[in-house]
């Protein structure tokens, strides 16, 4: 192995992640090696330098404002699902009924009647498709595949 | 005393929202700043971190607790903010992805618990690294991620953390020492 091989070792040693064997290879060369020794000590100075920089916590003030505006998206989310599930229900309800209505009427003509349940019954399928379609990127959506942990 | 993370977790996970807060509130402050060192200013670091934890609270129930709740977090984040570069690459086509800006100093409000001339150097030092370099310091660094957890968060082999970390501490070390006089 050469001193920039051991260099990678000497960054997980500082940081207390080698295995017992690397350890044991290279504190083995470190008692050889003038170089890579002083490598060790500038790093380790080096990660206590780093040490310095803390992120700043948030004031309550802020904090509350923060949390709020997540709070409010997560309240909104359940608001969209009542509405959309309510809106499923009134739409398929209408639908069923025009259908019915056009269906009885003998004043619209077969043409016409052909031609309004087209249109609804194509809205449904188009719908149906859409619904479809996001349940499965739902399903292979990398989110919910990777936050499994 | 404070609730620990695992029982507000598994409070979050029977929908108790007063327990997210709670979560969220800890980890607001090194939640935005690892957005800060991820889409490069403070307004956007604020939308991308607060989108993750909305994507977290409707995933928690997902979390087996394989790992410290904010390295899960930090994943999610990492995944989000790089949606959002990738939406701003597609706005600004010249730019590439990885290029990712960097605040111009003191344009925006002080992440840093300590802001001194040195402090500062060091942080402007870090965000002129390459994306990959500077998130990695921040993750081994700042949010004190072990080498297991920073590879679930950049979905690299824990041996790739080693090898990048080396990397990325050399290039910060030419950085500052560049930058001397």
């Amino acid at each position: 192995m050469s001193c920039e091989d051991y260099r990678q070792l000497i960054t997980g040693y500082v940081d207390d992640e080698l295995s017992v064997a690397d350890r044991e290879r290279l504190e083995s060369h470190l008692r050889a090696c003038d170089a890579c020794r002083r490598e060790l000590d500038e790093l380790a100075a080096f990660k206590e330098h780093l040490t310095m920089i803390k992120f700043k916590e948030p004031s309550d003030a802020e904090l509350e404002r923060y949390w709020s505006r997540i709070y409010n998206r997560l309240e909104r989310g359940l608001g969209w699902i009542l509405f959309s599930l309510g809106a499923i229900v009134v739409l398929c309800w209408a639908a069923f009924e025009a259908i019915e209505e056009v269906i009885k009427d003998p004043g619209i003509s077969l043409v016409l009647k052909v031609g309004v349940v087209s249109l609804i019954v194509g809205g449904v399928v188009l719908f149906v498709s859409i619904v479809r379609e996001r349940l499965t990127i739902r399903k292979t959506d990398k989110y919910s595949r990777e936050v499994e942990r | 005393m404070d609730e620990p993370d695992e029982a507000l977790i598994r409070r979050c996970q029977a929908g108790d929202t007063e327990a997210f807060g709670l979560l969220v509130k800890r980890y607001a402050g090194r939640a935005t700043g690892l957005a800060m060192v991820l889409v490069g200013n403070y307004s956007d670091a604020l939308d991308v971190s607060q989108e993750a934890f909305v994507r977290a609270w409707r995933h928690v129930r997902k979390f087996r607790g394989d790992s410290s709740f904010f390295a899960w977090y930090s994943s999610i984040l990492r995944k989000v903010a790089l949606t959002w570069l990738g939406r701003r690459h597609r706005r600004k086509e010249t730019e590439p992805v990885e290029a990712c800006p960097v605040p111009a100093p003191g344009a925006d409000p002080a992440v840093l618990a300590e802001d001194n001339e040195q402090t500062e150097r060091l942080w402007q030092a870090i965000l002129r690294l390459a994306t990959k370099h500077r998130e990695i310091i921040v993750l081994s660094h700042f949010e004190n991620l072990s080498y297991k957890e920073i590879a679930g968060v950049l979905e690299i082999p824990i041996g790739t953390v080693m090898s990048r970390l080396h990397a990325a501490r050399q290039a910060l070390r030419k950085e500052l020492s560049d930058e001397r006089p």
